[in-house]
């Protein structure tokens, strides 16, 4: 089992992430709104480092070509072709959904923990780019 | 050479007025001695004639004969019955005048060959409008929407915008209440339209129709990127000239664009490819097609013909497709699904609801 300290918990305050040397392409570490999430730094669309992206929210239709603007700081969008993924569950927030691999990550006396499963190939192995 | 089927449908025949001011029959003034561009095309003529040489009519306009259209169609053809597009003026400067020409076509249609003409009810019809006036044409959709012989709306291939932008969507809504599908066809005679290619214009009639119909794909992709089958369930948009097998892959293109630029459209909530089997019809073409057989049953597969295809005619045109000819070499049910079923599906047919002289199915108040 891999299991990394990230950092304290103050240097990850809400809005914030940053990628962990784990694994074979790194894994992000994200705070959204005081919960910690950990998702693979490998895009499934084509393979992108999806952790690099920007943390952002999202549109929405709100009928009759009335747009909101949602979910701000709740998404991450990929940098290579702006694939969008509800941070939360590493799904895509569009359908047929496609999901990038999540980890367990929790705080302990004030250090955010970060548990992978330890062989540095494997979560990339595990996930192949897909299609549209 | 197989059959025709029992139950073939011929989803695109274009039936034309005796001779050109016989429309202003139907017209009031100030439109009935207002001049207008005659129904043929202006830019492209076909070099070697226009139409089949079995549907000109003594006396008359190729196609102008309904009991000469009938007996090609009907007897000699075996179809069961025909879904008719008459061509309007395309785009005209003056929307008025063409809002005026397509309400006299309505009324030409239902007073002949929807009425009279049709006491064997095998003929039906479609809703002529302008979409370059939305509102007059909401309005006579609403005109006709309770004549049993009109089980569909017409408008032309040429726009101004395309057909998904939010101008044009009362008439799609109006058509969509009514359960019409929306049939969209290169228009006769030449009016305001746009030239013909991001290029310039092409020199030769083989340009014109090998690309003209790929025009289509304009309407579509606006129709799901502005997401009007998103916000109408019940719309169905056909398109009736042909290139069904160029247009469904240029979808595909679109899904892989849709993840990625999704905050631009987020009323477009599925992928762009599913639409098409839920929304979007073709009529087929003749002269379009692989010409191998195995090559061909493979393409109607990927492209998702069995459900989306629609046999058409093209009645009186050069290019007629003859239903005894077509795709007799498809997989087993497919013929059966393009010749009839995927029409019967789609339209409200209802046989014997028109009588001799029209008297069924008078239009509402206008």
């Amino acid at each position: 089992m891999g299991r990394y300290v990230v950092g304290r918990t103050a240097d990850l305050p809400p809005g914030s992430h940053r990628v962990v040397r784990a694994g074979r392409v790194g894994v992000g570490v994200f705070n959204v709104n005081g919960k910690y999430y950990a998702l693979n730094n490998y895009c499934p669309h084509a393979g992108g480092p999806l952790c690099l992206g920007d943390v952002t929210g999202t549109t929405e239709d709100a009928g009759a070509y009335n747009v909101l603007w949602v979910r701000q700081g709740e998404i991450v969008s990929c940098p290579w072709h702006a694939w969008e993924f509800d941070i939360a569950t590493g799904r895509t927030i569009t359908e047929p959904t496609k999901a990038v691999r999540t980890y367990p990550v929790w705080v302990e006396d004030g250090q955010v923990i970060l548990e992978t499963d330890g062989d540095p190939g494997s979560a990339a192995r595990r996930q192949q780019p897909g299609g549209g | 050479m197989a059959g025709g089927g029992a139950r073939t449908v011929d989803c695109a025949v274009h039936p034309s007025i005796r001779q050109k001011d016989e429309l202003r029959e139907y017209m009031q003034e100030p439109w009935r001695s207002r001049p207008f561009p005659g129904p043929e095309r202006y830019f492209y003529p076909a070099p070697m004639g226009e139409y089949a040489p079995e549907a000109r009519a003594d006396g008359g306009l190729p196609g102008s004969d309904p009991e000469l259209a009938g007996r090609r169609l009907f007897t000699e053809m075996g179809v069961d019955c025909a879904v008719l597009i008459p061509l309007t003026r395309g785009l005209l400067a003056d929307a008025d005048l063409a809002t005026a020409i397509c309400a006299a076509t309505n009324d030409w249609m239902a007073a002949t060959w929807l009425g009279k003409a049709n006491s064997h009810g095998r003929f039906y019809g479609s809703i002529r409008v302008n979409p370059g006036d939305p509102e007059q044409a909401r309005r006579e959709i609403e005109r006709w929407a309770g004549h049993p012989a009109f089980v569909q709306v017409a408008v032309p291939m040429q726009a101004h915008r395309p057909y998904g932008q939010r101008v044009y969507f009362p008439l799609w809504e109006a058509a969509a209440r009514h359960g019409l599908p929306v049939a969209v066809h290169a228009d006769g005679g030449a009016g305001v339209d746009f030239w013909p290619s991001a290029a310039g214009y092409y020199s030769t009639f083989m340009e014109y129709r090998t690309l003209y119909p790929t025009n289509f794909a304009y309407h579509l992709a606006s129709l799901i990127a502005e997401g009007v089958f998103d916000r109408l369930e019940e719309l169905t948009f056909v398109f009736a000239d042909g290139a069904h097998h160029m247009l469904t892959p240029l979808v595909w293109r679109m899904d892989k664009d849709w993840r990625p630029t999704r905050r631009e459209t987020p009323w477009t909530k599925q992928l762009p490819s599913t639409y098409l089997r839920t929304h979007v019809r073709f009529c087929a073409d003749r002269f379009e097609m692989p010409d191998d057989p195995k090559v061909l049953d493979g393409w109607l597969e990927i492209t998702g013909a069995h459900e989306m295809l629609l046999f058409a005619s093209n009645y009186p045109y050069w290019d007629s497709f003859d239903p005894r000819e077509a795709f007799t070499s498809a997989a087993p049910g497919v013929r059966e699904r393009i010749l009839s079923e995927n029409a019967r599906a789609l339209y409200k047919f209802k046989p014997g609801a028109t009588t001799p002289g029209g008297q069924a199915g008078k239009p509402g108040p206008s």
